[in-house]
């Protein structure tokens, strides 16, 4: 068996590093960096929900660090990457409201709002500092997605923005509310659903409904498309 | 002032002094190795501080007494610097010496002197640089102050000597929270030594010049002085850096045979720090003037970041 007080240690190093990728996605410009950084938050997510399980041994933890390695780990990121090689830019240079500049100093008072107010919230519970620290990371988390959906302009990274914003909710369901293992699995559902749906909508908004088809069958993203 | 101390004293500066230009030269070599040229040897900087120093000093005629002195000012200033961050090993406590706000209003003072000798030449270029340099300096300077307070609240002392001692031979970074702040060291390492992505070191003919625009009408012994300097700030902040992320090895008693394996082993780790920065360097381009704040403030936010997650954890 593994000292809990090291894993514990390692979980907060995980930590640093996630918060280290939310602001990696709010302020890269390269939409194949903001794709892999997601990855690399999603599979630290999977490994602090595997430590987690060897610390307190919940099947649902294993469950949870597997469904999130396969699914945002390998699947969504592929379907992400297909789309980004179709659609040819390489690039969100476009940021409306808020320079990263200015996001990030925000999501700076972000965390202090999260940790002021999940103090108050959880002050009479008694969590222990390891759970409240990843509840305080969880939010922010959400709320510095949703910093990203709000201050990008391409719908590729707005949709990562929310993916990121569903990584936060995890996190805080982790630490915090315990989400009936049913219930995030058809998060994950959503979010595959969500992906797809993007990658026919990212290709398509700024044309006509004819120019959309034609455009769908020339970059072969929708091969379904003979029965129309 | 104890025995231990002022051996450090003479060690100290004697060793960052002799084995800055080289990590100078280093940097160089592993940049021109990723262009795929072979580049000058490690000895090339040695050699361009031997040949300057022997060249004639040529003043402008409109210059003052300030472009004559801060050569000398600077060095001096980076000199004292090099008593506050432990190379060979940790001395024990003295005086105000490794005070961090100390060290840097020495490094402002340096930066300083070296905007107005820009301007004291009366030269356009010159201006422009120290125009740059001092506006920048107004937005790195808070990130620099906050990483150093993160490093100090984070170590729980404001004395360089005690926060190296205690991080002193251990081979992890004692705290989660000092990877945060080597981040910030390392953002704060680049634009300090005015390397790519800020300015370019390695050209005298960019517009957006800035720390080359300031020493370009320094000549001779001047310019060998300022150069020098510049190269013991780089090799300093290397060291800061070094002693926080990766302070194995480093001694913290005054024993000969363990000065000797500190001293191999800073260099051994400044070597590979300086390949981490040349290769930095390659991947990058220069930014756009006007989005360094962006840059600068990646430092900010990880100082900020390390402060916060030390108050919840």
């Amino acid at each position: 068996m593994i000292d809990p007080l090291y894993l514990e240690g390692v979980i907060k190093i995980l930590f640093v590093f996630v918060l280290i990728s939310a602001a990696l996605i709010i302020s890269t410009r390269s939409l194949a960096s903001v794709l892999n950084t997601y990855t690399v938050q999603s599979f630290l997510l999977a490994a602090v929900s595997f430590l987690l399980y060897l610390m307190e041994g919940k099947s649902e933890l294993l469950l949870l660090a597997g469904l999130t390695l396969a699914s945002k780990v390998l699947l969504i990121p592929h379907f992400i990457n297909r789309i980004e090689e179709k659609i040819k830019i390489r690039r969100d240079l476009d940021f409306t409201y808020l320079e990263p500049t200015t996001s990030l100093l925000l999501s700076i008072g972000l965390i202090l709002l999260s940790y002021a107010f999940l103090s108050r919230v959880f002050g009479d519970l008694a969590l222990s500092r390891l759970f409240f620290f990843g509840a305080v990371i969880g939010l922010s988390l959400t709320l510095m997605g949703m910093l990203v959906m709000f201050s990008r302009r391409k719908v590729i990274t707005k949709a990562l923005g929310y993916l990121s914003m569903e990584n936060g909710v995890l996190m805080f369901g982790i630490f915090v509310t315990e989400l009936p293992f049913i219930l995030e699995v058809l998060i994950i559902i959503d979010l595959i659903i969500l992906v797809l749906l993007t990658s026919i909508l990212a290709v398509g908004l700024d044309s006509s409904i004819e120019e959309y088809r034609k455009k769908i069958y020339k970059l072969q993203i929708w091969n379904g498309g003979d029965a129309l | 002032m104890n025995t231990s101390f002022l051996l450090f004293g003479l060690l100290n500066p004697v060793f960052a002094l002799m084995a800055a230009p080289l990590y100078m030269a280093l940097i160089r070599k592993i940049k021109a190795h990723a262009q795929g040229r072979k580049g000058p040897g490690l000895f090339q900087a040695y050699y361009d501080l031997r040949k300057l120093m022997h060249k004639e000093t040529i003043y402008s005629p409109v210059s003052s007494g300030i472009m004559r002195f801060t050569p000398y000012l600077n060095l001096t200033a980076l000199l004292a610097c090099s008593l506050f961050v432990p190379l060979v090993f940790v001395p024990e406590p003295a005086g105000g010496f490794g005070n961090v706000i100390v060290f840097l209003y020495l490094l402002a003072l340096e930066r300083f002197f070296t905007a107005l000798c820009g301007l004291d030449a009366g030269s356009a270029f010159g201006g422009m640089g120290s125009s740059r340099s001092m506006s920048l300096a107004a937005v790195i300077e808070p990130s620099m102050v906050v990483a150093f307070a993160a490093l100090a609240f984070v170590l729980k002392s404001l004395n360089l000597h005690e926060i190296f001692a205690l991080t002193a031979g251990s081979l992890l970074p004692v705290s989660p929270t000092l990877v945060l702040v080597s981040i910030s060291l390392f953002i704060i390492l680049i634009v300090e030594t005015g390397r790519i992505p800020v300015d370019n070191p390695a050209t005298h003919l960019e517009l957006t010049m800035i720390n080359e625009a300031m020493v370009l009408e320094q000549s001779g012994k001047n310019l060998a002085l300022l150069e020098l300097a510049h190269a013991l700030k780089q090799l300093l902040l290397m060291g800061v850096l070094i002693n926080t992320i990766l302070p194995v090895g480093l001694s913290t008693e005054a024993e000969a045979g363990k000065i000797a394996v500190s001293a191999l082993l800073f260099l051994l780790k400044a070597g590979v720090l300086a390949l981490v920065i040349g290769l930095f360097e390659s991947s990058l381009a220069k930014m756009r003037l006007f989005r360094l704040p962006a840059f600068y403030m990646m430092a900010f936010f990880f100082s900020a970041l390390t402060i916060l997650i030390e108050v919840f954890a």
